[in-house]
């Protein structure tokens, strides 16, 4: 074929590709025009590159390029036209996009605001090196009582004070109870391991009180025990201002209280400095729980020889650490379960 | 416990402003609850903890004081004139319930003149509180408060046949207190009696018979020592609480029973005139010696991490009271004073040591040695749990793990055993320990709707309690349990997902359960296989029926679950293993089944899945269709589809269709499967292109 001959040949089918391409109102006009023009098998383009084989060998480059920009003017043409008839097909109305609009949001469940709490906690004391320790919510008297130092004679052992089963064995006299301290987990794991102990215990305790804003007859506790052969009352200042430190992300000071708890000997309220602006002098003291050396009693009791280790225990109540944090007014929010409190942390 | 400024005087020089006694009292052990003015005095409301009974009286305060400032302490002498007969013969008492009563000491007083106090001592019991009766009752409030010692005084005239007994209560015997109320006793209690009737109730409350008036002039005063556990059961059993009983509960000062029955005397012949019998009707024993106590210096230094001065230490421990037996260069040996019984051990001398010196003395800067800790693996698993619910929408709840009977009997799939009980309930009526978290649940679904809420998807993790008979502690079981307002199929979908977030190769099957909470058909037993190892029971899932909607109060629709953990927790892969990518594009074909209804998704997917092994990559469900006219009666058309891919090269369509019709035979044997719908509709998976 002459080489004038394929170029005009070319230009018309360049030319007639195009209006039928703008002709189409449709994917299924448009699909037909692209089969006709650009289909792969018998398409017309594709007809007349079988004639390319055929023009001179010498005019051969200036037909291939010609071919060639034909080609992508066909193909671009055909690219207009879907676009158009997309275009068509999404904007049937012409009313403007409201941007505004708002997403469908898909539902994120919360963490239940006490579990954050803990986590924190456990998170804290780990990096302190303490590793968790969990036991039974039921216990016998020798755990939760006698292995404590507390007696009989001792009026946290009034029946009205703790939370009994009914069962057949407590008539028998091995009595089951609530646990009313996770102090119980620090026995088990003392009564089962060798020294050195670094443990927090905590979960679920029982007391008798009457529920109201600050008060509910189940609670959660986290108790520290540290058992090695120096542990000293100034180990226990120590890692407690670490652990208040890292939990406010500032620097606090300790303070301690004396006080009274038969598992510890010495016992003291622990209180934590607070930045109050208000307060005269900038520093607020709050309670941050009980704490204390291990009683020699408790040591004895779990088969340690007081002589030989000591250690220091601290409870902390976490119901009110989340509270404060938080500031939820009424711990019985934590067991409602509304699901708008929920939402809230 | 509440003390007075100007009181507190009488025995120590009061030479710091009130703040100042406040905060160091607080920083030795007596919190600081509170300070008010009364007239020219303050109130100061100090807390005293169970331990320390000795500061329940001014002295006992006083006498902080006094070693906190290195104060003299000056007590009265109580050494009142005695004249006339011995009080022996003119009262007797006769002791004979030696377990309530440890020592009873009666003194006689004749000729007192009953009438009001003079202002200095109704000025000192108001400060703290104590109305004014008259002279005599007056006088027993004040020694009490002076030093904690409980006194009664009688009208001894009123005291049939001038005798006092000491015993137990009759059963059912009467007793008109004198706050005028009329009690009824039994035989558990220990009583003052006398020839006739009970005149007090040991150690809690005087009797209205006997009590002072203005008539009276012989009195006979008790001074005595009750045992706590007594007091403690009367007082509990008549909810009858006094100053009195207060005391005795904590432990007076077994010594200080004469003191305070002196000093009582003392006052009475000075403020009410009379004359007071030779002598002391004393019964009972006289307290045992205290054993002397050892302080090894090295102590203070092991468990304070601080070094004190011997010479401090011993002045502390002096200044409280403590009589030095001897010291040498390592120890200090003592006999602790008589109205500090917590003090009985080594231990106990370091806490008085310390909390004098000062906690401040103790660093706060040690450097504790590090060690590493470790997450647990339950812990690591439930993060896994709390994060993929968190994605599906549920919220994490926290309920009570008892619940009422109703509740309790609701729905107990882990145990048939009788729930344990608590012998007060928890809360209201919930006395049961739970067997389940899914009634509880329920009861915050009823919470939530009540308030309208709309969305209602919660998820709890905590113990079931379940019973193992006598002797034993109940297994204490971590569950994982679920409400949601989505049927079956939209809860079954998040315990796959939670499940295949453990471990992708975990299968779930759902079994028939019967559970009487659950509807009958939407409702399964599941059980959960790993890749080599064997199958293990999950949980339950359902819908709650009719009946148990009504159990709960709800008005929408509810689904719950409840899954053991210590099954999730065994099948969780925490640390994956890569795969290789698959390299070659998979292809997928769909087929619309038509079966008999009794075949089950679960066996018509795994004949599929056997069928076009090894090439199989999923078996989609997509949609089941029921049409009696076109499928004819008892059939259903199940459409799924099959993604195939080969790890040797790209699967050719020809391939694809072949193992297809494989699968189509194999269906067809096993359930006898008829293939509707085009007979080829090849469907490439264009995005792994």
């Amino acid at each position: 074929m002459a080489l004038r001959e394929f170029l005009s040949q070319l230009d018309e089918l360049g030319d007639s590709a195009e209006q039928a391409f703008g002709a189409a109102a449709d994917d299924a006009a448009l699909e037909a025009a692209r089969v006709e023009y650009l289909g792969a098998k018998n398409g017309r383009l594709k007809n007349l590159q079988k004639g390319l084989a055929t023009v001179d060998a010498a005019d051969k480059p200036a037909a291939g390029k010609q071919f060639n920009e034909v080609k992508s003017r066909v193909e671009s043409a055909l690219a207009t036209a879907q676009a158009r008839i997309a275009e068509g097909a999404r904007g049937e109305s012409l009313a403007p996009f409201d941007r505004t609009l708002p997403g469908p949001r898909p539902r994120l469940g919360h963490v239940h605001p006490l579990t954050q709490t803990i986590e924190e906690l456990k998170d804290i004391m780990g990096r302190l090196g303490f590793s968790v320790a969990t036991g039974p919510e039921i216990e016998d008297e020798w755990h939760n009582f006698e292995a404590l130092n507390i007696p009989r004679s001792h009026p946290a052992r009034d029946p009205l004070e703790n939370f009994y089963l009914a069962t057949a064995e407590a008539a028998a006299g091995a009595a089951l109870l609530l646990r009313s301290q996770t102090s119980t987990v620090q026995v088990r794991v003392m009564e089962s391991t060798p020294p050195p102990v670094r443990i927090i215990s905590l979960g679920r305790v029982y007391r008798p009180d009457t529920a109201d804003a600050t008060h509910y007859p189940m609670f959660h506790q986290i108790e520290g025990l540290l058992i090695d052969e120096h542990a000293t009352m100034a180990d226990l200042k120590s890692v407690l201002r670490l652990f208040a430190s890292s939990f406010l992300g500032e620097d606090v000071h300790i303070r301690f209280r004396p006080s009274f708890f038969p598992f510890t000997e010495p016992s003291v309220e622990v209180d934590m400095s607070w930045h109050d602006p208000n307060q005269q002098g900038g520093v607020r003291w709050i309670e941050m729980g009980g704490a204390g050396m291990v009683d020699p009693n408790v040591l004895r009791a779990v088969g340690y020889d007081p002589e030989r280790v000591s250690g220091f225990a601290f409870g902390i109540g976490v119901e009110r650490v989340c509270a404060r944090r938080h500031a939820v007014s009424d711990i019985r929010e934590f067991y409602r379960n509304d699901v708008r409190f929920l939402h809230q942390f | 416990m509440i003390v007075s400024w100007n009181w507190l005087r009488q025995y120590v020089t009061l030479d710091m402003s009130p703040e100042a006694l406040a905060e160091r009292l607080m920083m030795a052990g007596l919190n600081h609850e509170d300070t008010h003015a009364v007239g020219d005095d303050l109130a100061i409301n100090v807390e005293v903890t169970s331990n320390r009974p000795d500061c329940l009286g001014h002295i006992g305060v006083a006498r902080e004081i006094a070693v906190l400032w290195n104060h003299p302490l000056t007590l009265p002498a109580a050494a009142p004139p005695e004249s006339g007969p011995a009080a022996g013969e003119l009262a007797q008492v006769a002791l004979e319930d030696n377990e309530g009563c440890l020592r009873y000491t009666a003194r006689v007083i004749r000729g007192a003149r009953v009438g009001p106090s003079p202002r200095w001592l109704t000025d000192r019991l108001a400060t703290i509180g104590i109305a004014a009766i008259n002279n005599i009752v007056d006088i027993t409030n004040y020694v009490l408060m002076e030093c904690g010692q409980p006194l009664h005084a009688f009208d001894l005239a009123k005291l049939a046949g001038r005798r006092i007994v000491v015993r137990r209560a009759r059963d059912r015997e009467k007793f008109l207190a004198i706050n005028h109320r009329a009690y009824e006793l039994d035989a558990s209690m220990c009583v003052i009696a006398d020839a006739e009737r009970a005149v007090a109730l040991a150690g809690v409350m005087g009797g209205a018979d006997t009590e002072i008036t203005t008539a009276t002039t012989e009195l006979l005063i008790e001074s005595a020592l009750f045992a706590p556990m007594s007091v403690r059961g009367t007082a509990r059993k008549l909810a009858l609480h006094s100053d009195s009983s207060y005391r005795f509960e904590r432990g007076v000062d077994p010594e200080g029973v004469e003191w305070a029955s002196r000093r009582c005397a003392e006052l009475v012949l000075e403020l009410a005139g009379g004359e007071l019998a030779t002598d002391v009707v004393d019964v009972g024993q006289k307290p045992p010696p205290r054993t002397p106590i050892s302080l090894r210096y090295s102590q203070l230094q092991r468990v304070l991490g601080i070094e004190i001065e011997p010479k401090q230490v011993e002045q502390i421990l002096l200044a409280l009271g403590n009589q030095k037996l001897r010291a040498d260069a390592n120890k200090i040996e003592v006999v602790p004073p008589s109205w500090r019984a917590d003090l009985g051990r080594e231990i106990d001398l370091v806490e008085e040591v310390a909390r004098i010196h000062g906690y401040d003395k103790i660093p706060e800067d040690t450097s504790v040695p590090m060690i590493p800790s470790h997450r647990t693996r339950m812990d690591r698993v439930l993060a896994r749990v709390r994060q993929a619910l968190n994605g599906a929408g549920f919220d994490e709840a926290m309920t009570l793990s008892a619940v009422e009977e109703p509740w309790s009997d609701a729905f107990s799939p882990w145990t048939t055993a009788a729930p344990l009980r608590s012998v007060m309930p928890i809360l209201r009526r919930a006395d049961r320990l739970r067997r389940s978290l899914v009634p509880s649940l329920l009861g915050a679904r009823q919470t939530n709707e009540a308030v309208g809420n709309a969305t209602i998807e919660l998820f709890e993790i905590s113990h079931v309690y379940l019973p193992r008979g006598q002797g034993q502690l109940p297994r204490e079981e971590l569950m994982l349990g679920l409400t949601s307002g989505h049927d079956y199929r939209g809860m079954k979908g998040v315990l796959e997902m939670l499940v295949a977030a453990l471990n992708p190769s975990a299968v779930l099957e759902a079994r028939e359960t019967r559970q009487t909470l659950l509807d009958g058909q939407n409702s399964a037993e599941l059980w959960v296989k790993t890749d080599g190892a064997s199958e293990q029971l999950l949980g339950y899932l359902g819908q709650v029926n009719d009946q148990g909607l009504a159990t709960f109060d709800l008005r929408l629709p509810a689904t719950v679950a409840e899954l053991r953990l210590a099954t999730l927790d065994s099948i969780a892969e925490l640390i994956p293993k890569f795969q290789p990518l698959p390299i070659y594009p998979a292809v997928s074909r769909d087929l619309n089944l038509v079966v008999d209804e009794p075949v089950l998704w679960a066996d018509l997917a795994r004949t599929v899945s056997a069928a076009a092994n090894p090439h199989v990559e999923n078996v989609l469900y997509q949609d089941t269709y029921r049409d009696a006219q076109r499928l004819g009666p008892g059939k259903k058309s199940i459409l799924l589809t099959l993604t195939l891919r080969s790890s040797e090269g790209t699967l050719t369509n020809e391939e694809a269709d072949d193992i297809r019709a494989r699968v189509v035979e194999a269906c067809r044997r096993a359930h006898g499967a008829q293939l509707r719908g085009p007979e080829v509709r090849p469907s490439v998976v264009r995005r792994n292109l």
